[in-house]
């Protein structure tokens, strides 16, 4: 993924400029595609009535239950948080660590209840719950996720970008 | 040293010094932003949960509307020759959605109906026959227990039952644990007993899964009809001032002829949006 593809590096300082001007497009790129993902999964669970958001946590049956009402109450407001720094570009390193973390302990969740034989939905957009047997997309849902994380990913090794307030403190 | 190669080595040290401050103070301005972007999150998180976890829906503690048992196994809410429309819920014990139904929206529909503003009709039924064990036995037993349940206590007792709904995939509902809550209900009695140990209400449980099934295309639960049309989960069923508006918007009707046999009914998608699309006035 840190392949350059398209800079033309010929070694010495005037084509270093190009190269990296591009990389800071893309990684602008990157911000909002991510920030779109996170702020729509985030807004589609927050909007759902309270209970469903518990069912969907709870379906994993990986936390007890007094754990149960503060992650799902909490994780939309997580998501919609990194997302709007991320689109903004605070602290985008850092957020971006934040968001692969999250994006791994999903992944390790539904592998877990994978491996377990459970049928649910990951809930990742809102929904979850159980659902009949031949009804999950266990695979479906990783692959999305891993895609998630190679975005995460790329900020993580080229937080500087366009338009980020980071630029504008000086970072 | 010549005086030039001294001056230029104190001007490098110097240069090399602001140098040194530079990068000190880039990394404590980088340091700043890391941790305020974390406490910014951090911030948001928090007092989300704590203020939604804070207003929990409080517990209805008035008078109940009395209860009949219907010929089909039903239990019927209703304030005596109130003329109101008719809610019909279709829930299933073990069903972690159904808990949370009740935790949203049973006060409010309790007070609807003590007050004769709705007349509710109960269906508990075994949705979860086809699921693995322990989820099924769970969803049986409870069911069973609650058609053995007098019809006068029934309520209660249907709250008891939610509020030990054993987590999905453990084990609950023992007969030994519904005995026991009848006991503290004070309506336990040996037939009550046999009722329960002997799965006695097999055979009406059935039949009330095939009229959920078969005849009201009950796929899911909670499934709710209001005057026979099926409610939007996420947007009323729990969500007790929605569900509140849309009951005192519907027209009475008869409850006496519980199935709606005119027509088909509304099969219960969950697409079905906004339950705004109630019977003109």
């Amino acid at each position: 993924m840190t392949a350059v593809k398209g800079g033309p590096r010929k070694g010495g300082p005037p084509s270093l400029r190009p190269a990296r001007e591009w990389r800071e497009w893309v990684t602008l790129v990157v911000r909002i595609a991510l920030a779109a993902i996170l702020g729509t999964a985030g807004y589609a669970k927050f909007s759902e009535a309270e209970g469903l958001q518990k069912v969907a946590v709870s379906s994993y049956r990986i936390l007890p239950q007094s754990v149960v009402g503060p992650v799902a109450l909490g994780l939309p407001v997580l998501e919609m948080a990194l997302a709007a720094l991320i689109l903004i570009g605070f602290a985008t390193r850092t957020m971006a660590i934040c968001v692969g973390v999250l994006f791994i302990v999903f992944i390790a969740g539904i592998i877990s209840v994978w491996a377990r034989g459970l049928t649910i939905d990951c809930g990742c957009f809102g929904g979850g719950g159980q659902v009949a047997k031949g009804q999950t997309h266990y695979l479906r849902e990783i692959f999305r996720d891993l895609g998630f994380l190679v975005l995460a990913a790329w900020l993580m090794v080229f937080p500087r970008g366009k338009l980020a307030l980071d630029r504008w403190l000086g970072l | 040293m010549s005086k030039a190669a001294r001056q230029r080595s104190a001007r490098e040290r110097l240069a090399e010094e602001r140098k040194k401050q530079a990068l000190k103070q880039q990394r404590m301005r980088r340091l700043m932003i890391t941790l305020s972007g974390l406490v910014v999150v951090a911030l948001a998180v928090v007092i989300t949960v704590y203020f939604v976890n804070k207003k929990d829906s409080s517990a209805y503690t008035g008078a109940l509307a009395p209860t009949t048992r219907q010929a089909d196994g039903a239990i019927l809410a209703s304030k005596p020759g109130a003329k109101a429309p008719k809610l019909e819920l279709f829930e299933d014990f073990q069903c972690p959605i159904c808990h949370e139904f009740e935790n949203a929206s049973s006060a409010t529909i309790k007070r609807l109906a003590a007050e004769g503003k709705v007349n509710v009709l109960y269906y508990p039924f075994w949705l979860f026959k086809q699921q693995a064990e322990p989820i099924r036995g769970n969803s049986q037993r409870a069911a069973n227990a609650a058609l053995c349940a007098p019809a006068d206590k029934w309520i209660q007792y249907h709250d008891v039952i939610y509020k030990h709904q054993p987590a999905e995939g453990s084990n609950g509902f023992s007969n030994k644990d519904l005995i026991g809550w009848a006991k503290d209900l004070g309506f336990d009695t040996p037939q009550f007993e046999q009722c329960v140990n002997g799965g006695q209400k097999q055979s009406q449980l059935d039949s009330m899964t095939n009229y959920a099934e078969q005849t009201r295309q009950v796929t899911g639960t909670p499934t709710v009809f209001l005057n026979g049309k099926s409610l939007d989960l996420n947007g009323t069923l729990l969500n007790a001032k929605n569900l509140e508006k849309a009951i005192l918007a519907a027209q009475p009707v008869d409850i006496s002829p519980s199935p709606s046999s005119s027509g088909s009914p509304t099969p219960p998608s969950g697409g079905s949006k906004s339950p705004s699309a109630t019977p003109k006035k």
